[in-house]
C-alpha cells in the first residue's frame, strides 16, 4: 500500500457541524475509527481532498438505555459493544457479531456507523492501483465492465459487514441527519443492492445513531462462516433471532451478510409462525435462504460452497437457539 | 545442581529488549534524511517481448533523478552460480506479471508514481503457461531459450535395486499427491536502502538480506563495481524463512538507481511487491510408490515429482534434488528410484522456504506409509520402528547419519499423546469428531558444500579483546530473528565462562563483521556455532596463559573461573579477569581472536551428479502427533493439539529450540490446512495477508515440545538444527488426524473446510475409508 495521499482534515464539534462541512465540500468523506477508509486511500480506491474527522464529535459516541430500546451512536466502538452488558444480555447476535469483526485492534477503534457503511468488497476491486490497471480496472472504480460478471449492467462487489444482519434480526431502526434534519427508518431500509451506491443515504447525510428494541422472549446469534477464526470478512455471515412459544415458532428472523450487495433479510419466515421446528419447517428455513443468497464470485473461495453451507450453519443456529429458549423457559 | 548460564540455559535473545520495546531499526526504520524514494514499474505482462521502454517522459519530470531500466544491467544473476538467468531489470523479456521492467528515484513518493505511469512499454504479448502441464505441453513456447520443454532441471537417480524391492515387497502401493503454492509470509517486507558516496564511487546496501555475502559478490557482479567499493549491512531482519535466502531483484535496483541518482535510495516494496517477489514453495505433483513386506519392512520406493518453478532458476535445481536426496536419511531404504521435474512457468520464482525441497515429498511419503501401514494392520508408530536407522551409518545415496534420536522421539509423542489409548476412539461430542495422526521428519544442519566454493573455512568468528575488558563476537551471520546471534553469544560464554553484560555481537557489516555464507539450510548454529567454539577456545587459551604470567606459574596450574583465574593449588592466588585482560594486552594491544569451521569432504556428499544437496553432518529428527476436531457438519478442521518431539543433539538454549519447533509447526500448519497462493492467468489474486490465509492466533494450538538430546559428534556441544526439520512431518500427521476423525484422507494441500465439506457432503454413509483429491489415484499391487 502506498503512503496517504494529502488532504485536508476537519474536525466538526456537532453532527450539524459535521453535515455543513460536508455540504461546503461534495467529494469529502467522514473518517471515524478509519480501519476501512485509511487502507481504501492507501490503496487509491477513495480519492479525497478532505476528511471531516467525526473523532471530536462527542453526541456519535453516545451510548444509553432508554425505556425498551439500547441507543447506540454511530461512533461508539465495536469492542466498547461486544463488551457492554445489556448487549450481551438481551441482544447476543450484536454482541457476536461486533466481537467477530476483524481483529482486537481493529475493534477498539472500528466504529459501528463505519461498519454499517462499510464499502462493498471485491476481489477486483480491493487490490493496488497497478494491480487494478493491468486487469483493466471494473465497473466499481475506472471501466464500464464488472469483472464478476462482465455483461452486467450493475456492480455486484459484496456487502461484507458482520453488524447489519444482526441489527436486521434484532428489528434496529437507524437515525440519519442531514440538512432538512433527522430521519428514521428500518435498517432493512439503509440498504440498496447495488455494489456502487448500497446505502440509501444522500451524500449530505450522516448516519447518527441505532435504535435496537430491548424485547423480550427471544434468542439470537450471529456466526459466519470464513476461512480463519480472526481478521476474515464473512463469506456468509447469518444472523438469526427466534421468539418460541412453547413447541411453535413464534417468530423467526434470519438475516445474512456478504452474499450480496447488501445484507439481505430472509423472506418468507413468517409462515413459519405457529408451526413446530420439524423437517418441514427446517427445509422452508433452508429454501428461503437459498433463495437469499446471491453471492457473486467475489471472493477467492467459490461460490458453490458459500451457498451450500449458509443453509446448514444457519440451521444449525436455529436449532441450537430452539433449544436454548426452551431451556430458558423450563 | 545450578542451571546452566552458557550453553543449555533459557537465555531471552540478547537482541530481545531492543525488539519488544521498539527501539530496534528495522531497514524502513532506518534514517534517511534526505533520501530519494524508489520505486519499481512492474510488467502488467504475464509473458511478452519487451519491444521498447521508453524512459523520455519519466524523465523530463521534476523531482526525477533517475530512471533505469534493463539497459542499465547487462549481468544476469542467480544464487546457484550454474543457473544465472534472472536481471534484475527485465530485458528483451518480461516471465512475469510483476516482473520489474524499470525503477524511478525520485525526490517523492508522488513524483515517483507520476514517473512510473510516464514510462511507456512496447511489447509483444507471448502465450503463458501457469502450469506445470501447460509449460510441458510439446509446442509451447520456451521460457529460456536453452531449456527445451520448459524443464529447468530433471533428476533422475535410482540408489539400490527398485525392481528387485518391489517384486520382494508383500503390498505395493502408489498414489498421487498435491500441494499447493506456498508463501514465506515473514512479517517484514521487502526493503533496502543504498547509499552511493559519489566522491569516492562507493555503494553502502542496507537490506533485509538471510545472505548479505551473496548480496555483496551480486552487486559487484551486476553493478560491475570493485568487491572493496561495496559494503553490505543487515540491521534487523523481521523473519526470511528462505525467501532472502537468494538475492532479490530489489536489492539490485535499489543500488542501481543510488548510483544512477548519485544519492541516497529507499526502496521499500508492498506486501503485494513482496508477494511478487515470491521464492516460496512450489506447487508439486507427487507420484509416490512403496513397497513393504508384511512385517512393515519398507523393501522400495519411487518417486516422481514436478515442481511449478515460476518464472527463473533461483534456487530451483536445488529444491528439486532436495526433494530426492532427502527421501534417504530418516529411515532405512534399501532402495530409491527418483525423478525430478522442474519446470519453468509464468509465475513469480519458487525458491528455498523452510524445509527446503522435503515438505512436500514427506507428506506424499508419510501418507503412503500411514495407508499401507493401515492394509497391513499395523500402527503407525509400529511400521516407523519397523524401518528405523542405526546411527552411525551411511545412507545409500551416501549421506551421512552419527546422531539420531528419533526412536526416543517416537517414545515420547506416543506416550504424551496417549496415543495407545487414544487412537483410533477419541469421543464424539455432537457434531465434532476428534482424531489423532502422526509423522516423522528429518532436516539438514547445514549445507555441507557451499553454494559458492572458494576453498575458505565454511564459516569464521572474530572475538575482539580490548582495553575495556568486553569481548565482541564478530560474525557474519544474519540473525533474522531465529536467534543466531543469541546461540553464538551463549557458546562464548559457556567456554570463557564470562556474565553476559562483559560480551557483545554484532551481526552483520561486511565492513567490520567476518564474511558468513548467511543464514539458509539450518547452518548456523552448527557450522558459525562450531567456529564460535572455536574462537572462543582459542582465546581462553590465550588469556589462561596471560593469567599464568601475571600470577607467575605454568599454564597447567591456573585453574579457569571465567570472571577470575586462580592457582587451583593455592586459591587464594586469584586476579580479576580485567587483570588478566591487561596482561594479555601487554605488548600486544586490542586482540582480534579467529575461529573457523570447515566440513571435511567426506561429509559432502556421494560422488553421482547432484550429491551435495542434502549432504550435511548431522540431520535434526522430528516425531510429532497431531489432535484435531472436525466438524462434521460445516468441515471445519480445528488443530485442538501437538505433542512433538525433537532430536536437535543438544539445545544450547532450549527457550528457543522449542519456539523454533512451535513456529515450523505452526508454519506446517498454515500450509496443512489455509494457505495457497491464487493466480487467475498468472495474476497473483491474494497477494495481501486478508486473501492469503495464514493463520490467526484462534488457529493455533498448544504445541508441547520435548527435546531429545542425541548429542551429535561434530555439533558444537552436540547441537544440530531445530528449525526446519518438524515442519514437514505436520501436513501428514494432519491428513491422518483427519482421516482418524472422519474416516476420509485427503491427498491435496491444504485440507480446507471446502474440500472437507465437499467430502464430508459426498460421503456415502459407513464405508470404509477412502481417498479424496482433485488429482487422479491409482493403486496396483
Amino acid at each position: 500500500m502506498a503512503a496517504l495521499p494529502d488532504f485536508q482534515l476537519l474536525h466538526p464539534a456537532t453532527a450539524s457541524d459535521a453535515i455543513r462541512m460536508r455540504a461546503l465540500h461534495p467529494g469529502s468523506r467522514y473518517l471515524a475509527g478509519g480501519t476501512d477508509l485509511l487502507p481504501n486511500m492507501r490503496r487509491g480506491l477513495v480519492a479525497t481532498e478532505v476528511v471531516i474527522d467525526l473523532g471530536g464529535v462527542d453526541e456519535l459516541t453516545d451510548l444509553h438505555e432508554e425505556s425498551s430500546a439500547l441507543y447506540i451512536g454511530a461512533g461508539v466502538t465495536l469492542a466498547v459493544i461486544a463488551a457492554n452488558r445489556t448487549v450481551q444480555d438481551r441482544l447476543p447476535a450484536l454482541a457476536q457479531a461486533a466481537s467477530g469483526v476483524a481483529g482486537p485492534t481493529h475493534r477498539v477503534s472500528a466504529t459501528l456507523g463505519g461498519n454499517l457503511c462499510l464499502e462493498t468488497r471485491c476481489r477486483f476491486y480491493n487490490q493496488s492501483e497497478s494491480w487494478r490497471e493491468a486487469n483493466a480496472f471494473c465497473l466499481k472504480l475506472g471501466s464500464d465492465t464488472c469483472r464478476v460478471a462482465t455483461k452486467s449492467p450493475r456492480c455486484y462487489a459484496a456487502f461484507s459487514g458482520d453488524i447489519a444482519p444482526a441489527l436486521m434480526v434484532l428489528d434496529a431502526k437507524v437515525e440519519v441527519l442531514g440538512p432538512l434534519g433527522t430521519r428514521v427508518l428500518p435498517i432493512s431500509d439503509f440498504y440498496r443492492d447495488d455494489g456502487i451506491t448500497w446505502l440509501a443515504m444522500t451524500p449530505d447525510e450522516l448516519l447518527v445513531a441505532v435504535r435496537v428494541p430491548l424485547k423480550t422472549g427471544w434468542a439470537s446469534a450471529y456466526e459466519k462462516v470464513r476461512v480463519r477464526g480472526a481478521m476474515d470478512f464473512p463469506l456468509a455471515g447469518v444472523a438469526v433471532a427466534l421468539r418460541r412459544e412453547n413447541n411453535t415458532i413464534a417468530d423467526l428472523r434470519i438475516a445474512l451478510t456478504g452474499v450480496s450487495s447488501r445484507p439481505e433479510f430472509v423472506n418468507g419466515l413468517d409462515a413459519l409462525a405457529g408451526h413446530p421446528l420439524d423437517d418441514t419447517a427446517l427445509a422452508i428455513i433452508t429454501r428461503r435462504i437459498k433463495l437469499g443468497i446471491k453471492a457473486m464470485e467475489t471472493t477467492l473461495i467459490e461460490v458453490p460452497f458459500r451457498r451450500r453451507i449458509t443453509p446448514v450453519l444457519a440451521k444449525r443456529m436455529v436449532e441450537r437457539l430452539w433449544e436454548m429458549v426452551s431451556t430458558s423457559l423450563s | 545442581m545450578t542451571a546452566p548460564r552458557g550453553v543449555g540455559a533459557r537465555l531471552p535473545f540478547v537482541d530481545g529488549i531492543e525488539k519488544v520495546t521498539g527501539a530496534a531499526r528495522y531497514t524502513a526504520d532506518l534514517s534517511s534524511t534526505g533520501a530519494l524514494v524508489g520505486r519499481i514499474l512492474r510488467s502488467p505482462y504475464a509473458h511478452a517481448e519487451l519491444l521498447e521502454v521508453d524512459i523520455s517522459e519519466a524523465l523530463k519530470l521534476p523531482g526525477v533523478r533517475a530512471v533505469v531500466t534493463g539497459a542499465d544491467c547487462d549481468q544476469p544473476y542467480g544464487v546457484i552460480p550454474i543457473a544465472q538467468n534472472e536481471f534484475p531489470l527485465a530485458r528483451d523479456r518480461v516471465r512475469y506479471y510483476g516482473d520489474p521492467v524499470a525503477a524511478v528515484a525520485a525526490v517523492d513518493e508522488v513524483t515517483a508514481i507520476e514517473a512510473l505511469s510516464r514510462i511507456r512499454l512496447r511489447v509483444r504479448e507471448l502465450p503463458a503457461f501457469f502450469s506445470s502441464a501447460d509449460a510441458r505441453k510439446p509446442n509451447a513456447v520456451l521460457l529460456h531459450d536453452n531449456k527445451p520443454g520448459n524443464i529447468e532441471r530433471e533428476v533422475h537417480n535410482e540408489f539400490g535395486d527398485t525392481d528387485a524391492g518391489f517384486a520382494q515387497a508383500d503390498v505395493v502401493r502408489e498414489e498421487l499427491y498435491e500441494c499447493a503454492e506456498v508463501h514465506h509470509a515473514m512479517m517484514e517486507p521487502d526493503a533496502a536502502l543504498a547509499v552511493f558516496d559519489a566522491e569516492r564511487g562507493h555503494l553502502t546496501l542496507y537490506s533485509v538480506s538471510q545472505v548479505p555475502y551473496y548480496v555483496h559478490l551480486t552487486l559487484a557482479r551486476c553493478l560491475k563495481m570493485e568487491m572493496a567499493h561495496i559494503r553490505v549491512i543487515k540491521p534487523f531482519v523481521g523473519g526470511g524463512f528462505g525467501h532472502r535466502t537468494e538475492v532479490l531483484n530489489f536489492e539490485v535496483i535499489c543500488a542501481m538507481l543510488a548510483r544512477a541518482a548519485r544519492g541516497t535510495v529507499r526502496l521499500v516494496l508492498s506486501r503485494e511487491e513482496t508477494f511478487l517477489t515470491h521464492r516460496g514453495r512450489p506447487e508439486s505433483q507427487i507420484r509416490m510408490k512403496l513397497g513393504l513386506a508384511k512385517d512393515g519392512r519398507i523393501t522400495a520406493c519411487q518417486a516422481e515429482v514436478i515442481q511449478r518453478g515460476g518464472a527463473y532458476g533461483g534456487y530451483g535445481l536445488v529444491t528439486i534434488l532436495y526433494s530426492g536426496a532427502l527421501l534417504h536419511g530418516l529411515y532405512d531404504l534399501p532402495a530409491v528410484k527418483y525423478d525430478g521435474y522442474r519446470v519453468y512457468s509464468n509465475t513469480p520464482p519458487c525458491g528455498a522456504m523452510r524445509g527446503h525441497g522435503t515438505v512436500n515429498i514427506r507428506f506424499a511419503f508419510e501418507s503412503l506409509l500411514d495407508a499401507m501401514a493401515k492394509e497391513l494392520g499395523l500402527d503407525p508408530f509400529e511400521v516407523r520402528r519397523r524401518n528405523l536407522l542405526q546411527a552411525p551409518t551411511e545412507t545409500i545415496n551416501g549421506l551421512k547419519v552419527l546422531s539420531y534420536g528419533l526412536p526416543q522421539c517416537l517414545d515420547w509423542v506416543e506416550k504424551a499423546s496417549g496415543w495407545i489409548e487414544r487412537h483410533g476412539q477419541l469421543e464424539q461430542k455432537g457434531p465434532l469428531r476428534r482424531g489423532l495422526g502422526m509423522g516423522c521428519s528429518h532436516f539438514v544442519s547445514g549445507s555441507a558444500k557451499p553454494v559458492h566454493w572458494s576453498g575458505e573455512p565454511h564459516a569464521v568468528i572474530i572475538l575482539k579483546l580490548d582495553f575495556d575488558a568486553s569481548v565482541t563476537i564478530l560474525t557474519g551471520a544474519a540473525d533474522i530473528g531465529q536467534g543466531s546471534s543469541t546461540i553464538l553469544t551463549q557458546i562464548v560464554a559457556e567456554v570463557l565462562g564470562l556474565g553476559y553484560d562483559r560480551l557483545r555481537i554484532v551481526a552483520n557489516d561486511s565492513a567490520i563483521t567476518p564474511k558468513d555464507n548467511g543464514s539458509y539450510s539450518s547452518r548456523v548454529t552448527f557450522m558459525v556455532g562450531n567456529a564460535a567454539l572455536d574462537a572462543a577456545e582459542n582465546l581462553k587459551r590465550l588469556l589462561v596463559t596471560a593469567a599464568a604470567r601475571r600470577l607467575k606459574v605454568s599454564v597447567a596450574e591456573i585453574e579457569w573461573l571465567g570472571e577470575a583465574a586462580i592457582v587451583a593449588a593455592d586459591p587464594e592466588r586469584r586476579i580479576s579477569f580485567t587483570e588478566v585482560v591487561e596482561e594479555a594486552l601487554v605488548g600486544t594491544g586490542t586482540l582480534l581472536i579467529k575461529g573457523t569451521f570447515t566440513c571435511p569432504p567426506e561429509f559432502q556428499g556421494g560422488k553421482h551428479r547432484g550429491g551435495a544437496v542434502g549432504s550435511t553432518m548431522g540431520f535434526s529428527y522430528t516425531a510429532q502427533v497431531v489432535e484435531v476436531s472436525v466438524d462434521m457438519d460445516l468441515g471445519k478442521v480445528a488443530v485442538e493439539k501437538v505433542w512433538a518431539a525433537i532430536d536437535c543433539g543438544l539445545a544450547i538454549n532450549p527457550m528457543s529450540v522449542e519456539g523454533q519447533v512451535q513456529g515450523a509447526i505452526w508454519m506446517g500448519m498454515g500450509q496443512a490446512i489455509s494457505e495457497e497462493t491464487v493466480y487467475e492467468q498468472g495474476r497473483h489474486q491474494a497477494a495481501n495477508l486478508l486473501d492469503y490465509r495464514v493463520p490467526t492466533i484462534v488457529e493455533s494450538p498448544d504445541i508441547d515440545v520435548h527435546i531429545v538430546e542425541s548429542l551429535d559428534p561434530n555439533g558444537p556441544f552436540g547441537a544440530k538444527e531445530a528449525s526446519e526439520g518438524p515442519l514437514s512431518g505436520f501436513p501428514s500427521a494432519l491428513a491422518a488426524a483427519v482421516e482418524d476423525a472422519i474416516g476420509i484422507r485427503f491427498t491435496a494441500l491444504p485440507i480446507t473446510q471446502m474440500r472437507v465439506f465437499d467430502a464430508l457432503q459426498k460421503k456415502p454413509q459407513t464405508t470404509p475409508p477412502e481417498s479424496v483429491s482433485t488429482a487422479s489415484a491409482r493403486g496396483d499391487t
